[in-house]
């Protein structure tokens, strides 16, 4: 298997707000995981079944390895749909928590308000 | 909880008065504002009629009195301000707009003494009646959530009232737990650590439920929910239908229809074409590539 990174590349851009190459990246990353998880899931299970031959759970083992990093599940990270960012995105938002703050104080965010008990 | 937004209502049937006198008395004055556009005297003419409909709507036979006595003050005044006018012009617009107000007028007493508004209408200023549960058995839980306590209060009194009319048994609108969820943030963009900002959302919960309703009335009620959704208001509803004691029997009954309707989607089931091989999974397993080396 080819290990370019190019081969997830979509041919058209299907992606919309905020674009940066590493949403692009990441956008990249998560079709890759979604596309090959029943083929990991597959060989995962090929690899713990102890009731096959060992050979077939080494040569599961070394596809495994095989695949591309693109397909790996710990490759996705979330990121600000808003700036891009990757560090302190909230999930209930999907924002970065300077978006966060930004939008909930100009009302965006629904049912958001600033807080004092 | 629920008493606030009866009163609220109550306060809005005493408001629903006024709007309809002002609006039927204040177009008799229409015809004349050309007349009065440039004297000093509008104001106290457009003045008068208003308070009288504010303090009594009802006694509508005392106002046409005032009202057809006020334009007669008004020429004379006029007439100071603005000799220029001719007399005539001023008359004829003076007798028209006395048989509009008279006709109008009597319109409007009539309207109030014979009219009023449909029993349905008239009920939306009142608590929401309710059906009687005879068992109180349980079918469906809906609940609502929403940012804003008004729309949660209205959606339920709504639904309240929408499952009175399917003659729906219902109880509620329950107030749940509210759902606060906080979230502490660094004011700046870069560094600050120590400057920080609060921020929250409650979440509103409110639960109703239908005991011993039909199915199908209830699912009736959940669509005209769902058509009538309001803005800002979730719904989630719990619903659980209960069979008879021979439902064995029904289910037997019902066996061929059902094999009918999983037919196509079973047929989707076993081994792609391109897949198939001569012989069994063992076989295949059993052949040299899959086989295991017993001494290792």
């Amino acid at each position: 298997m080819s290990k370019a990174a190019s081969m997830f590349h979509p041919k058209r851009l299907d992606l919309s707000g905020f674009v940066n190459t590493r949403v692009i990246r990441d956008h990249n990353k998560r079709n890759a995981f979604a596309q090959m998880e029943p083929e990991r899931q597959a060989l995962r299970y090929i690899i713990r079944n102890t009731s096959l031959p060992q050979r077939t759970r080494a040569q599961a083992q070394l596809q495994l390895s095989q695949m591309h990093c693109y397909t790996r599940p710990t490759q996705v990270k979330n990121r600000c749909v808003a700036s891009g960012t990757a560090r302190s995105v909230f999930r209930d938002f999907r924002l970065n928590r300077f978006q966060f703050r930004m939008q909930a104080l100009a009302g965006e965010l629904p049912g958001v308000k600033k807080a004092s008990w | 909880m629920f008493s606030g937004t009866t009163r609220s209502l109550v306060g809005a049937s005493k408001r629903l008065w006024t709007p309809i006198s002002i609006r039927s008395l204040s177009t008799p004055n229409q015809p004349s504002a050309p007349s009065t556009k440039t004297s000093t005297t509008a104001p106290q003419i457009k003045a008068e009629p208003t308070p009288t409909s504010a303090t009594s709507p009802t006694s509508a036979a005392s106002t046409p009195v005032k009202e057809s006595a006020a334009p007669e003050k008004a020429p004379v005044k006029e007439w100071l301000v603005e000799p220029w006018r001719s007399l005539t012009t001023l008359l004829t617009v003076l007798v028209l707009m006395i048989l509009l107000q008279y006709s109008r007028s009597d319109r409007l007493a009539d309207l109030e003494k014979n009219a009023r508004l449909p029993r349905s209408v008239q009920a939306l200023y009142l608590r929401p009646l309710r059906r009687k549960a005879e068992h109180g058995l349980p079918v469906c839980d809906l609940q609502l959530r929403s940012y804003s306590a008004e729309n949660l209060e209205f959606f339920a009194d709504f639904a309240i009232r929408a499952a009175y009319y399917l003659k729906l048994p219902v109880s509620g609108p329950v107030p749940l737990p509210r759902i606060t969820q906080r979230w502490t943030v660094i004011r700046s963009n870069f560094v600050h650590k120590k400057s920080k900002e609060n921020f929250e959302r409650i979440t509103l919960r409110r639960l109703i439920q239908i005991k011993d309703g039909h199915p199908e009335a209830v699912q009736a009620w959940l669509a005209f929910l769902r058509k009538h959704a309001f803005y800002g208001v979730g719904m989630k509803a719990n619903v659980w239908e209960h069979e008879s004691l021979d439902a064995g029997k029904a289910l037997d009954a019902s066996l061929p229809e059902i094999q009918k309707t999983v037919g196509p989607h079973l047929a989707q089931f076993g081994q792609r074409e391109d897949n198939k091989r001569p012989g069994t999974i063992f076989d295949a397993l059993d052949n040299a590539r899959h086989a295991e080396p017993k001494n290792l």
